[in-house]
């Protein structure tokens, strides 16, 4: 997605059949504690506010069960598409699927993007129905640069 | 190294490695298996010692290593596990009668509230994933660094690190929503119901206020209250504290039970 930059503001692109929205951040912290982070399902809700819960485990084609801020009395069914350790990770569903990525970029310094695409033929039809990604992908980043600083930060 | 100098090392750090190991294993026989097995192999690997680490990190790597061996097919316990215990204590008819015994005859089978708090850390800490366990017990009892913890582990600083943290947060809760010495509302009493059995003439209160993390439970800061119960832990030594044998025989039962739980038909 072109003009995202690492500042933790989400950007959505809106188009007839599909929408994306992303978020990009830079982390001061290794890649291996952000992907233990990204990886541990039953530990999201002790650090990231967006998510209620994770069922199931996070490793290739595992399927979970995500219940979200966003949508409380959702339970999204979803499937883990890639697994690529310590860089990147993809699940999601007929309807879309999020990509986290992870950067080393120097210093110590980790550059996290994540984003969601979702569409298709129907998506007009129901596209008002779903909510605006924006403020969950910017809290969502926001908990895992704290999160990730604290561990790493740590003696 | 020579095996002598081995040895001495070892001779050093045995009594730590004990401890370790039991709060791993919640057994005193596979503790016993462990630390010999432990000296074997490093003398059957002392010329694979490269200097590295220092030889206490090498030998506490070896005994991770067995231990985690010894652990593979057995399951994690769970954060109530003491609930579970207490059930099945009171249903056993000789449950006190054995610990009266040992109260009666031992010269370390006095109760002690602090003695039972490292008691239930080391069975509630057996909740936790084997590697956050291991790097609580090496970091905040044993005083690792977070470097050696990565050795002896065969992992990196950060998953260490990350093992440590979550495994700290996780303590945190669990002591925080069952443990009445900190939260009034805390399911668990058993240091406190322990205490009226063996001690019937002191005043809980009183043995309570002995303890700092009770008597700052009430300012709220839970990192420091779990540091506070981790210095208990690591003041004191479960084979030789002076109600180690008492403590012994109630991890030993905890086991048991939690081995056979739910109840093997």
């Amino acid at each position: 997605m072109t003009s995202l930059t690492s500042n933790g503001k989400a950007l959505t692109i809106k188009k007839t059949f599909s929408r994306e929205t992303a978020v990009s951040i830079d982390i001061q912290a290794d890649k291996s504690i952000i992907w233990a982070l990204l990886i541990n399902a039953s530990d999201y809700p002790r650090w990231n506010s967006t998510v209620i819960s994770i069922e199931g485990i996070i490793t290739k084609g595992g399927k979970i069960q995500l219940k979200s801020t966003l949508d409380p009395k959702r339970v999204f069914k979803l499937l883990v598409k890639e697994f690529d350790a310590d860089n990147k990770l993809v699940w999601g569903d007929t309807m879309g699927k999020r990509v986290y990525t992870l950067l080393s970029v120097g210093n110590g310094l980790t550059n996290f993007t994540m984003n969601e695409k979702i569409g298709g033929p129907i998506f007009p039809l129901f596209a008002k129905m779903i909510p605006p990604f924006d403020k969950s992908f910017e809290q969502f980043a926001s908990d895992l640069k704290k999160e990730a600083e604290t561990i790493g930060n740590a003696k | 190294m020579t095996i002598e100098q081995l040895t001495n090392e070892f001779e050093l750090a045995r009594p730590q490695l004990k401890s370790y190991i039991l709060r791993i294993t919640a057994s005193i026989e596979d503790t016993e298996d462990i630390v010999q097995d432990s000296f074997i192999k490093a003398s059957q690997k002392i010329d694979r010692f490269r200097g590295d680490s220092s030889i206490k990190t090498w030998i506490f790597t070896i005994a991770s290593n067995l231990a985690k061996d010894n652990l593979r097919a057995k399951k994690r316990w769970t954060e109530n596990v003491n609930d579970i215990c207490r059930s099945k204590a009171l249903t056993d008819p000789n449950y006190f009668p054995e610990l009266m015994q040992i109260q009666h005859t031992s010269p370390h089978g006095q109760f002690e509230v602090k003695e039972h708090i490292t008691f239930c850390l080391a069975c509630i800490s057996k909740s936790l994933p084997l590697e956050q366990q291991i790097c609580i017990l090496l970091k905040e009892v044993h005083e690792f660094k977070v470097s050696e913890i990565a050795q002896i582990l065969d992992t990196s600083e950060a998953m260490a690190k990350y093992y440590l943290h979550e495994g700290r947060a996780k303590m945190i809760s669990i002591f925080d929503g069952r443990c009445a010495l900190i939260n009034k509302e805390g399911a668990c009493h058993q240091c406190s119901e322990l205490n009226g059995i063996f001690n019937p003439k002191q005043n809980f209160e009183t043995e309570k206020n002995k303890i700092e993390m009770a008597k700052v439970s009430d300012k709220g800061d839970k990192e420091h209250l779990l540091d506070l119960r981790l210095q208990i832990v690591r003041e004191t030594d479960p084979f030789s504290s002076n109600g180690s044998e008492l403590q012994l025989h109630h991890l030993e039962y905890n086991r048991r039970a939690m081995e056979n739980y739910p109840e093997k038909n």
